[in-house]
């Protein structure tokens, strides 16, 4: 009925196994390439002097106003079971965020993990 | 944290959830925590987040889910921390709305009911949000077939093109969370300090009152007592009342600190007294030196007296027809059963009487047997 949660993750961490083939995530990037005929669009992002990147599936999101350069925000499902090296969100939300402050959305998404993490340390030790 | 199930008796009593902030507050929690919290066992369709009493919330996050139907909206909200259904009503006032505005003005007059309705479409817009879109919702919230929902007493579409508000939500969560709501709600027990019987000022003392007023009513109910002396019941307040801590300074005796124990204790006894005779629960039928009270629920002379006075009365043709009026009643029973009853004492017998259909009311005032 309800979807899962979709948690917020860096676009560095997708392709990690930090996150699980069919969990529900929130991350954000910018718009590089789309693809309407194949509905593929692809997010980057630097991080650590590396270049990052996400495949979006924009079946359920169509039509949308494609601004290449522009960051978006983007929510929907991973799919790691192609045998691709890259996973792919098939995107239920993809809005455009041109102008985010990347920087403090970070700090933020940090801060409310930190948050997280110290109330399940302090249930752990409980 | 939240999934601290603790059992019932943690629960702060319900009479003093009023003194809690967030109680009164709509509490921006994250929608996890919303989903875990447990409902109170004491009064239902409240729920408890530690031990913060509440039922109203307020929750940030994009609308995953959408459901239409002719009365209202059900968007399902995720803050990345959870997802929950928000019910929105739909305001009566689109219904008769056509469709998109028009846009005849005429000629720079100021035309009223153009603007009217140009501000009832731009409401209506405001609150038709598609999935994608982020939504502020504040209600009650609800446990229907076993799921949580949201009742919205107010929601709108946040327009949030570069994400400032997310992202200041986010921010400000944890330190809310940190100044608020962990912090545990403090019941006040009373705890009169050393040295000053006004610590804390008069909440205190209407916080002890209270408590105090609460143990002796329950006591008094549970072991069905009749009569009672002020000594027979002293023992009960002892424990809201903290002996003076031991001064460090030596050679100071506990009576030049302040009130002594046994006093503070007689002084609470007595305004309890006076507060439960101003009630009308208790009354003292006789005044005499020997300071009896009885209990006006549990004495059955009392009942009777009023029971026989309002069935002999009814017959009468003065008040067949009406019954007979509370002040004729009060009267007559203290005539016949003691000369100091109060009106409050008798109000509490009467209601007493009528809730075992021992009598009827006919109005507020007015009372017969059938």
């Amino acid at each position: 009925m309800l979807p899962s949660p979709a948690v917020f993750h860096f676009l560095w961490e997708i392709n990690t196994h930090l996150v699980k083939d069919g969990a529900s995530v929130r991350t954000f990037g910018r718009l590089t390439s789309y693809l309407p005929e194949e509905s593929k669009a692809v997010l980057t992002s630097h991080h650590a002097s590396v270049q990052h990147q996400v495949s979006v599936q924009t079946t359920f999101v169509e039509p949308f106003d494609p601004i290449i350069g522009a960051q978006y925000f983007t929510l929907g499902e991973i799919d790691k079971s192609e045998g691709c090296s890259e996973a792919t969100l098939r995107a239920r939300v993809l809005n455009c965020v041109d102008g985010v402050d990347v920087a403090l959305l970070q700090k933020a998404i940090n801060e409310q993990r930190n948050f997280f993490k110290g109330r399940d340390d302090e249930a752990g030790a409980q | 944290m939240a999934n601290d199930q603790g059992s019932a008796e943690d629960e702060p009593p319900s009479l003093l959830w009023g003194l809690d902030p967030v109680f009164s507050a709509y509490a921006r929690l994250y929608i996890k925590d919303i989903l875990q919290m447990r409902e109170s066992r004491q009064v239902p369709g409240i729920y408890f987040y530690k031990n913060h009493p509440l039922f109203q919330v307020d929750v940030l996050g994009t609308v995953v889910y959408k459901r239409e139907r002719e009365d209202f909206y059900c968007y399902g909200v995720d803050d990345s921390t959870g997802v929950i259904n928000c019910l929105c009503w739909k305001d009566e006032k689109w219904r008769n709305q056509g469709d998109s505005v028009r846009g005849s003005s005429h000629g720079g007059v100021f035309n009223v009911e153009e603007q009217l309705r140009k501000l009832c479409e731009a409401q209506r817009i405001g609150c038709m949000l598609e999935i994608g879109d982020l939504l502020r919702v504040r209600g009650s919230l609800k446990t229907s077939r076993e799921q949580r929902e949201i009742m919205a007493s107010s929601f709108y579409k946040v327009s949030d093109p570069v994400m400032d508000v997310q992202i200041a939500r986010m921010l400000d969560m944890p330190q809310l969370y940190r100044d608020c709501y962990n912090k545990p709600f403090q019941v006040p027990c009373g705890e009169l300090e050393a040295g000053t019987t006004d610590a804390g000022g008069p909440s205190n003392i209407q916080s002890l009152l209270g408590q105090s007023v609460c143990i002796l009513k329950e006591f008094l109910k549970e072991k069905e007592v009749p009569k009672f002396r002020p000594y027979d019941v002293e023992y009960l307040l002892h424990p809201l009342i903290r002996s003076p801590v031991p001064s460090t300074s030596t050679g100071q005796e506990s009576t030049s600190v302040g009130p002594s124990f046994p006093t503070q204790v007689k002084n609470l006894l007595k305004e309890t007294l006076k507060l439960l005779q101003r009630e009308g629960e208790i009354f003292r039928k006789v005044l005499s030196p020997d300071e009896l009270y009885h209990v006006t629920e549990q004495d059955k002379d009392l009942l009777a007296a009023i029971r026989d006075v309002i069935r002999e009365d009814s017959k009468r043709e003065k008040y067949a027809e009406k019954g007979c009026h509370i002040l004729h009643v009060l009267s007559s029973v203290r005539q016949r059963y003691s000369r100091n009853l109060s009106r409050e004492a008798l109000e509490v017998a009467l209601k007493f009487l009528e809730c075992n259909s021992d009598i009827i009311s006919t109005t507020d005032s007015h009372y017969t047997v059938l």
